[in-house]
């Protein structure tokens, strides 16, 4: 194992401990579940940096067309969905005790980011609707760039313009002087503990299945 | 149904047996349970997201080093080649 895992482990480790230990301000209405900042929001982050990820992968795959991009996208696509999902459960869970409902259709944030979600779930549906891989490859790189083109728009831009409970509503962003400046302190640092975590799970997939592929290619 | 809610049973105030004493007698407990129990019980919280984030590590650990493995048999049946 290469030495920038046990660094992301022992990273995780602390920010998971340190998160819980810190005294934190009494914030109305969030109280304790202000923590929830240091795994809530670093989901939606690092969902954004796979498909970011995963959007260069495509561009390279149709660039040169060599099938280890088209992998690499798969695999950066599949981690930030998984995160993506994750953010949204533990969205809801949030907003059941803070706005009081587990989902609300009148609140923009969480229903374009599930449909975010959908757009990448059915990247997934596309990719198995066919069996030659090259012609799999060239669609589903076309597809992904323009899906993870509708994500800022989605997540960032639309929910922004319209009112919301979500914080980063009504054209304010969503660290405001509402968030006290001790939780930064973990926010960053979980921030990137959780894209080296989501980078760890993308190698490990991604060798994962090139094994697979050099092993039935030999049958 | 429930007109106020002390009408319900009430199984969190009161021990609901002698033998299910929650935190009665900590006093005499060691130092550690004593500091587990502290502080609203956050750190049993903290205990049980450290037990999951590490069986979630070891297993990403443990696929990564297998694949690792397989890794290395392609590469010398390749060689062998």
């Amino acid at each position: 194992m290469k030495p920038w895992k046990y660094i992301v482990a022992v990273w995780m480790t602390v920010v998971i401990t340190a998160g819980f230990l810190i005294r934190i301000p009494e914030i109305p209405i969030l109280e304790q579940s202000a923590r929830n900042l240091f795994l809530h929001v670093p989901m939606w982050f690092t969902m954004m940096v796979a498909f970011i990820m995963a959007f260069y992968y495509s561009l390279r795959y149709l660039n040169d067309e060599h099938l280890d991009w088209d992998l690499k996208a798969e695999t950066a696509t599949a981690v930030g969905l998984l995160f993506g999902i994750c953010g949204l459960l533990t969205g809801s869970l949030w907003a059941k005790f803070t706005w009081g409902t587990w989902w609300t259709f009148s609140e923009p944030r969480m229903n374009l980011s599930a449909l975010a979600m959908l757009i990448f779930v059915a990247y997934f549906i596309l990719r198995s609707a066919f069996n030659d891989r090259e012609k799999r490859a060239k669609i589903s790189a076309i597809y992904n760039i323009f899906g993870v083109t509708t994500i800022p728009f989605l997540l960032y831009i639309i929910p922004r313009q319209l009112p919301s409970l979500h914080p980063g509503a009504d054209g304010n962003p969503a660290f405001s002087d509402m968030t006290a400046p001790e939780l930064r302190l973990i926010f960053y640092p979980a921030v990137i503990g959780f894209i080296g975590l989501a980078i760890w799970m993308m190698d490990v997939v991604k060798r994962y299945k090139t094994v697979q592929l050099q092993l039935s290619g030999k049958q | 149904m429930q007109e106020t809610a002390s009408s319900a049973v009430d199984t969190l105030t009161k021990s609901y047996s002698e033998r299910w004493d929650g935190l009665e007698g900590i006093e005499q407990s060691s130092g550690f349970v004593q500091m587990m129990a502290s502080n609203d019980l956050i750190f049993v919280v903290l205990g049980v997201s450290l037990i999951i984030w590490f069986v979630l590590l070891f297993y990403l650990i443990k696929v990564d080093r297998n694949v690792s493995k397989l890794e290395e048999l392609i590469k010398n049946s390749s060689d062998e080649a």
